[in-house]
């Protein structure tokens, strides 16, 4: 083995470490009764490992009066990610789709209209878009903060699959034509089942994205449909009484769960959707 | 069903594309768009089968004009140089697609798709997905799924050109077997002429978005109309001799070679620069024709037949010989230029006099 080589393996295992020791804090302490928190030191091992944090934290933690857990946020945040990644994800791959392979007048223009929309920091646009969300009566409510995600999340979206259907040979479309089949007919039928690779890609963009989100939750969402991060925030942030760290750090871990689930679940196909070049016919 | 086009133009932008196409295919006939790549066979074909906008012209096929009519609705099948195979459906998904799109009855479907499989012997691939197929099976695929469509009209879109050489042959004689069986009217695209002079009952050659000459092979090849034409059909290549013509004489430097034989289609004006053009064929040691003195260059041999180079004054020479005869020649060589079977072209204006 090389010198360079060892140098490569230490460094890894460095980075390893770096992003390792905080995650196992974290499960460390959210495994402790607050008693030995206070006690012992953040790097020890907790003597007696149980989950009444992660039930505390789950169903009876304080997120400002109301004391119902981190629960509430997490069906809010449900309710809020499957319409907006279904919404998102389906019109990217229909803009796409009409654009790559249909090239309307225009097309090109759209599509750097589009590059614009996806590199702008939406910090810029938050105030014009609130007002424009109140005006139509759609501020602080569910279809407001969902419109919002798909808003958001369409110009990414839409390049990723524009990208893709453009890779694809022309005469797959004409084909399709000189068959009979229409708009429609030519995207369920022949574009969409090749694309599972790239939609899996986009479907993981979007759920980590729209779950780990929490400026529009906070400004969009509306107390009722606040997202999980949100309520976290309150939870962490509560100043009434003792800072309770086990439960912090348990409901820390529960709002990260599903992203990581997500990960872990679809990891082949993501790389596997972010390498697909070209579909071999 | 007949095709026709008249008056076509298509561009894309600034760029020209197609230039002013007439183009009347017969019924039943075998057409062949030959010409290089880049001179707009594709466009027009893709404009026959409505794939894209038209600039101005109308096509009729079988009588009826079709300009603005869908793909679909024209009456056509398509094969493409790509073969264009839905990669997720099974070969049997993709032959009956444009079926089911168009929702015929499911024994009609089972009944053409077994006759264009037995037609193509590719019944043993039906379950498989393209992925699976060597490039000829694809690309007997891509022309079941033109048959089942049982249109009268196909147009193939260089089908063969990602085939191997000897696979090439083989489908250039399935899909001559096909026509003949079938005797569907074919609008077919290539750049190689040996497709073209073996397929076709007639060839429109192409040139920079406009047809050069549309003829029978025979009739192309014994008698281009234009020097282009000349050429790009024929290998070994036809000579190029540039000449003046004066008084029924080809003056070629010092060289004289009268032109008696030639039937001239337009006589030309005394004086006209020309270019004389004989094919390696008519070029020929002891045969009819106008003998010239020329200096052995080398020989090629080619197999059935070896190609012999002379040098004649500054230009070069290549004839056709037997290679019997070619092993014996070396040194001064006189060769006959056999001038009734030559083609002269008027340099200026390229068109055949
Ligand atoms: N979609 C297009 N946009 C712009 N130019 C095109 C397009 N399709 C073809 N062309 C141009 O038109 C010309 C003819 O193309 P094509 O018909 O494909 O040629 P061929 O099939 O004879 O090789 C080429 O110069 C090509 O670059
Ligand atoms: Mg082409």
């Amino acid at each position: 083995m090389s010198v360079g080589r060892i140098g490569l393996y230490i460094f890894l295992a460095g980075a390893a470490l770096f992003f390792a020791i905080p995650l196992l804090i974290v499960v460390m302490t959210s495994l402790k009764p607050m008693d030995e928190i206070r006690a012992g030191s953040i790097f020890a091992w907790p003597m007696a490992p149980g989950f009444a944090a992660w039930v505390k934290a789950w169903s009876s933690a304080c997120t400002g009066l109301a004391c119902n857990g981190i629960q509430v946020g997490f069906w809010n945040s449900f309710q809020i990610l499957i319409p907006s990644v279904v919404l998102s994800v389906s019109a990217g791959a229909i803009n796409g789709y009409a654009l790559a392979q249909w090239k309307p007048p225009g097309a090109n223009m759209l599509l750097t209209a589009l590059m614009l929309g996806a590199f702008i920091p939406y910090q810029v646009i938050l105030y014009p878009m609130v007002k424009i969300m109140s005006n139509v009566g759609l501020y602080n409510s569910l279809p407001g903060i969902v419109a919002i995600h798909i808003i958001f999340g369409l110009p990414v979206m839409t390049l990723i699959f524009r990208n893709f259907y453009a890779g694809l040979p022309d005469e797959l479309l004409k084909a399709a034509r000189v068959d009979g089949a229409g708009f429609w007919r030519i995207f369920w039928e022949i574009m969409l089942p090749i694309s599972v690779n790239i939609l899996v890609v986009a479907v993981i963009l979007q759920v980590t994205g729209i779950w780990n989100d929490y400026l529009l939750g906070l400004i969009f969402a509306g107390r009722e449909y606040a997202p999980m991060t949100v309520q976290l925030n309150l939870i962490v942030n509560s100043q009434m009484g003792e800072q309770e760290h086990n439960v912090n750090m348990a409901a820390t871990l529960l709002t990260a769960l599903p992203p990581l689930l997500v990960y872990v679940a679809s990891g082949r196909y993501f790389v596997r959707g972010i390498t697909a070049g070209a579909v071999k016919g | 069903m007949s095709v026709n086009v008249q008056g076509l133009r298509k561009s894309y932008g600034a760029l020209d594309v197609l230039k002013d196409i007439n183009l009347d295919v017969r019924e039943g006939e075998f057409t062949v768009l030959l010409g290089p790549s880049g001179c707009g066979k594709s466009t027009l074909l893709s404009a026959i089968a409505g794939l894209d906008p038209i600039n101005a012209g109308r096509i009729d096929i079988a009588g009826i004009d079709v300009t603005d009519r869908d793909p679909a609705a024209r009456g056509i099948a398509m094969v493409f140089q790509s073969y264009a195979l839905y990669p997720t459906m099974t070969v049997r998904g993709n032959m009956t697609f444009g079926l089911r799109v168009k929702r015929l009855p499911k024994p009609e479907i089972e009944k053409r798709l077994t006759w264009a499989a037995d037609m193509l012997q590719i019944t043993d691939l039906l379950d498989r997905k393209p992925g699976q197929l060597s490039g000829g099976q694809r690309q007997r695929v891509a022309i079941g799924r033109a048959l089942v469509q049982q249109a009268r009209v196909f147009l193939f879109d260089e089908p063969l050109s990602n085939l191997d050489a000897k696979l090439r042959a083989e489908m250039r004689v399935e899909i001559k077997r096909l026509h003949r069986e079938l005797a569907p009217t074919v609008v077919y695209v290539t750049h190689d002429q040996i497709e073209a002079m073996t397929l076709a009952s007639r060839i429109a050659v192409m040139r920079g978005g406009r047809i050069e000459q549309y003829a029978t092979p025979d009739e192309l090849y014994e008698r281009p109309a234009t020097l282009f034409v000349a050429g790009f059909v024929g290998a070994p290549a036809m000579n190029f001799l540039p000449v003046i013509l004066r008084g029924g004489v080809a003056e070629l430097g010092a060289l004289r070679i009268p032109l008696d034989a030639y039937r001239f289609t337009s006589p030309p004006a005394d004086g006209t620069p020309a270019v004389l053009g004989v094919r390696p064929e008519h070029v020929t040691i002891g045969g009819p024709g106008v003998a010239v003195a020329t200096e052995t260059l080398f020989m090629e041999p080619m197999g059935a037949d070896t190609l012999g180079w002379f040098q004649l004054g500054a230009q070069r020479l290549s004839a056709r010989l037997a290679p019997q005869l070619a092993r014996g020649i070396d040194g001064a060589q006189t060769v006959a230029l056999d001038i009734a079977n030559a083609s002269i072209f008027d340099q200026a204006t390229e068109l055949r006099l």
